[in-house]
This record gives C-alpha cells, sequence and structure tokens, in this order.
C-alpha cells in the first residue's frame, strides 16, 4: 500500500511537471466547458419569460450549471485518447515492462491535472453564485457527505467508462469515433443539455437506471436539494453499482488484451 | 476555369483515399448522424418547457439546427484537413513545395483535401431544415430562396475566413490546431436562434463573433424576414472577412522563410 501510494507521488510529479510544460493547451481543453455556460444562457432566457420551467427557477438553474461547470472538470478524463495513441503506435510496449499496471499513471496524471481545472473553475463559479441574489448552498451534514460520495463515484464511473472506451484499441483502429459517440450521448443523457428533472416523464426510468446521470447530474441534484433521503441512497447504490462493474469490466479486457497484443512498430 | 478542373481533380484524389478507409468512412458518417440527434434533443428538451425559444417555434428552430448540422459537415469536410495539413506543412517545412507550385497558396493550401464523411451531416442537414419548412406553413418564395443562397455562401465564407485566420498564425506559433478548438466551443452557440441568448451576449455574437449570420440569419431569409440591414451585415461581414484573411494570408507568405535544413 506504501510503496503503491509513493509510486502515485512519483507519477503525479512526473505529471505535473508534463502538465506545466503544457498548461496553454490544458485552458484550451478546457473550453468544451464553455458548453455549460451556453446551456445556462438559453435557460436563463427561458426562465425569464415563466416564474419557474418545470420546478427550476432562474437561481436554480445558475446554481446548476455553475456547480456543473465545476463537476464537469473533476470527471473531465483524457486516458482513453492517449491508450488509443499509444496501443496504435506502440509506446504501450515500455509501460508494460514496469513491475506496475499503467492505468495508476492515468490515474495519477488525471488527479494532477484535476488542480488546473479546480484552480481555474471553482472561483468563477463561486463569483458566479456569490453575485446572484438568493443563490445559497444549504446542505445538512448528511447530505453534504452524499455529494462527497456522489462526486467520487462520478469521477470514477466516468474514468473506467472512458478507460474501457480506450481499451477498444486494441482491436480497432476506430476508438476516436467510440470516444466521440460517447461523448455525444453524455451531452444529452448525463445532465449538460437539461437538468434530468426537465426531461418528459417517460423518460426517468432510463436516464435512473442509465450510467450517464451518474457522471455529472446526480451530485448536482443532491446539492440542490431536489431528490429526498430514499432517492440519494438509491442513487448511490446504483452509481457505485456502476463503478463495480465498470472496474470488473476494464479488469477483465485488460488481461484479454494483453495476452493478445502484439505491439505495433517496435 | 483552371482552378475548377484542379478542385475537380482534388475531389477524386480524396474520394479515392476515402475508400481506403471504408470503415472509418462509415463510423465518421454513423457520428455525424449521432451529432446531429444530440442537437435536434437539446433543442426538444427546450420545447418540452417552452413553446418558443427567443421568438422562435420548434420547426423555425430546426431550421436553425439544420443549418448547424451542415456548417459542422463543411468544416469536417474541407476546413479542418485542410488547416491540420498547412499547420504541420509549415512547422516541417514542407510548405516549400507549396508555394513552388504555379496555383495560388491560399487555394492550394485551403481546399486540396477533403474528407468526404462530412457529407452525411450534411444530408442530414438538409433533411432537418425540408422537414422542418415542410411543417411551417409558410412557403418561401423566389426572392427568400435567393436571399437564403446569398445568405448562406456569406456564411460559408465567414467561416472559412475565421479559420483560415486562425490557421495563417501558424507562420508565426507553433501550436495553433488549439484555435480550431477554441473556435469549436463558441460556434456550439450556433445550434440556437441568436435570440434566444440576452444582452451583451447577443450582441458579442452578433457582431464581435458573427454567430447570427452564419446560422441565424439564412433561417431568417427562409422564413421571409430578411431586411435589408441583414442582408448589408451579410454581405459586409463574409466579404470583409475574407478579405481581411486573404491580405492576412499575403502578408504571411511574405514573411515565410522556410523551417526545414
Amino acid at each position: 500500500m506504501i510503496s503503491l501510494a509513493r509510486k502515485y507521488v512519483a507519477f503525479g510529479k512526473a505529471a505535473w511537471s508534463n502538465m506545466l510544460e503544457y498548461r496553454a493547451q490544458i485552458l484550451l481543453w478546457m473550453t468544451g466547458s464553455l458548453l455549460m455556460i451556453v446551456m445556462l444562457m438559453v435557460w436563463l432566457g427561458i426562465a425569464a419569460d415563466q416564474a419557474t420551467v418545470g420546478g427550476f427557477s432562474a437561481v436554480d438553474f445558475t446554481l446548476y450549471y455553475m456547480l456543473g461547470l465545476v463537476v464537469r472538470n473533476m470527471t473531465a478524463v483524457w486516458a482513453s485518447w492517449e491508450l488509443d495513441t499509444q496501443i496504435r503506435e506502440g509506446t504501450l510496449s515500455p509501460q508494460l515492462l514496469r513491475p506496475i499496471n499503467p492505468i495508476h499513471n492515468h490515474i495519477a496524471a488525471n488527479w494532477v491535472e484535476k488542480i488546473i481545472r479546480l484552480a481555474v473553475t471553482v472561483p468563477i463559479a463561486a463569483f458566479v453564485i456569490a453575485l446572484t441574489p438568493g443563490a445559497k448552498i444549504d446542505l445538512s451534514l448528511g447530505a453534504l457527505a452524499a455529494v462527497a460520495a456522489a462526486l467520487l463515484g462520478a469521477w470514477a464511473v466516468a474514468f473506467f467508462v472512458d478507460y474501457l472506451i480506450g481499451l477498444t484499441a486494441f482491436w480497432t483502429t476506430q476508438t476516436s469515433a467510440f470516444i466521440m459517440g460517447f461523448y455525444g450521448l453524455r451531452i444529452v443523457l448525463s445532465g449538460t443539455a437539461a437538468p434530468m428533472q426537465l426531461f418528459p416523464a417517460e423518460f426517468q426510468a432510463a436516464l435512473t437506471a442509465l450510467p450517464f446521470r451518474y457522471m455529472l447530474s446526480f451530485p448536482l441534484e443532491i446539492a440542490l436539494n431536489k431528490l429526498s433521503p430514499e432517492q440519494i441512497l438509491s442513487g448511490l447504490l446504483i452509481q457505485w453499482a456502476w463503478v463495480a462493474a465498470f472496474v470488473f469490466a476494464v479488469a477483465i479486457v485488460w488481461r484479454l488484451a494483453i495476452r493478445s497484443y502484439s505491439a505495433v512498430g517496435a | 476555369m483552371r482552378y475548377l478542373r484542379l478542385m475537380g481533380l482534388f475531389l477524386k484524389s480524396s474520394l479515392l483515399v476515402e475508400l481506403e478507409y471504408r470503415v472509418n468512412f462509415l463510423a465518421q458518417g454513423f457520428l455525424g448522424v449521432l451529432y446531429a440527434g444530440v442537437s435536434i434533443a437539446s433543442i426538444l428538451l427546450f420545447f418540452s418547457q417552452s413553446n418558443r425559444l427567443g421568438g422562435w417555434t420548434l420547426d423555425e428552430a430546426l431550421i436553425i439546427v439544420g443549418l448547424f448540422t451542415i456548417f459542422d459537415g463543411l468544416m469536417e469536410c474541407i476546413v479542418l484537413p485542410n488547416i491540420k495539413r498547412l499547420v504541420e506543412n509549415i512547422r516541417n517545412g514542407a510548405f516549400d513545395f507549396t508555394l513552388l507550385k504555379p496555383i495560388n497558396s491560399q487555394f492550394l493550401s485551403t481546399l486540396r483535401y477533403a474528407r468526404l464523411h462530412g457529407l452525411t451531416d450534411m444530408a442530414v442537414g438538409a433533411v432537418v431544415i425540408i422537414t422542418a419548412v415542410g411543417r411551417i406553413g409558410y412557403r418561401p418564395n423566389l426572392a427568400d430562396l435567393f436571399g437564403f443562397g446569398l445568405t448562406f455562401g456569406m456564411a460559408c465564407l465567414i467561416i472559412y475566413s475565421i479559420q483560415l485566420a486562425m490557421a495563417t498564425t501558424a507562420f508565426w506559433f507553433v501550436k495553433v490546431d488549439n484555435f480550431t478548438e477554441a473556435f469549436r466551443a463558441v460556434y456550439d452557440t450556433a445550434r440556437f436562434p441568436v435570440s434566444a441568448f440576452r444582452g451583451g451576449l447577443r450582441i458579442a455574437l452578433t457582431f464581435v463573433a458573427p454567430i447570427a449570420f452564419m446560422t441565424t440569419v439564412p433561417a431568417q431569409a427562409v422564413l421571409g424576414r430578411l431586411d435589408a440591414g441583414l442582408v448589408l451585415g451579410s454581405l459586409g461581414f463574409g466579404l470583409g472577412l475574407f478579405a481581411a484573411s486573404a491580405a492576412l494570408w499575403r502578408y504571411a507568405i511574405r514573411s515565410y522563410s522556410s523551417a526545414s535544413s
């Protein structure tokens, strides 16, 4: 355990210096987050004509999308792109010789990148929320703990799904199409285009069961006091069941993959 | 005339390349359809809560979604592949060979490659527009269609010019592929009528980043809501940005000193 922690520190340090080299690039990757702000603007336009839109007031929308901006950056993962390149170009081979699964390197790098993403988005969100009259986050200690668990779960679902998609590069050259396709579905189904509550009733059951909601919307729903304690509990159960399922799938697929892998290039 | 013949040759060679990678073609075509679905789904979500979006009805807003999808395909098809090559060529010095050829260097650098899977987006966009117009009572007359052709052409010119200007900065900065990423983020606002945004943002999307003239104005043309001011604005932005980006290109070429050797 201690030796794994030391390896994480080493990976993290390497990722940190690598990131400082390319800091402008990370800021540009974050422009994808602008979609949250665009959606907020459109919803605010609609909320200006009506008092509440499906139970959401203008203040609710601001809170939802500003907290959403932070959560989206906390759950941003790009490991699949790297895996795809490493597998296709054969640069994965030296990593396989090391006595540690490369996934740990990806996790460490992902956490380190969060520092920059949060350093940018948290002040923006805090500033906008502070300037919005009537916007405040009022949570009990229990709800706060639930938010924390849901946030960690959101990161884990997003990371392991992404990693699983990245692993398809062992068998196909179309991994980038899978990544983009999944990203497109995520915009609609995880709560970027609209909060889950505003979807028509007949979709709610499917949205609750699918993993998308648990990558963005779920922690926000708890933070905005939109869920009952029972809903929070069942949500956490579904979320962590997905986490377990994806971790298991990644482990299995990884074993199959390295057994059949014959490096490219060399 | 000669340039038209060259365009034909370029298209033919691009088609041959594309046929080599059929699975990729299918996968990308499928992605185009999926993303059109994403745009339509997000518009439908707004209309499940309100029957107007910035004063536009659902069918009217779908015309904008269709245009957004067409331009998406156009960028995917022509603009992005050429810019990617151009930036690469400038970085490794292969741009010398572009300059040596007896054709206009801007023409060769920006229209040489086409990735034809972008055509699926364009086809889906066209279907969306035709369906939406069919559901609206208004029948566009000849003048409307002419106005649409004009503003649509200008919108293409605006997109081309902005991307060309961003690519041209590659002569001075090394990493510019990211500018296209940033443009993408702003372009995302084009899937909604510009009137859906309020205050300063609407003004910025009309006059600073002319997003309004890409999708909202051509859609207004189809609906017979074009006025002289919009036509002038469209012509001004289209021709003005084209002239400015071409001037920037000529200036950049003059200061180009190869990267190789």
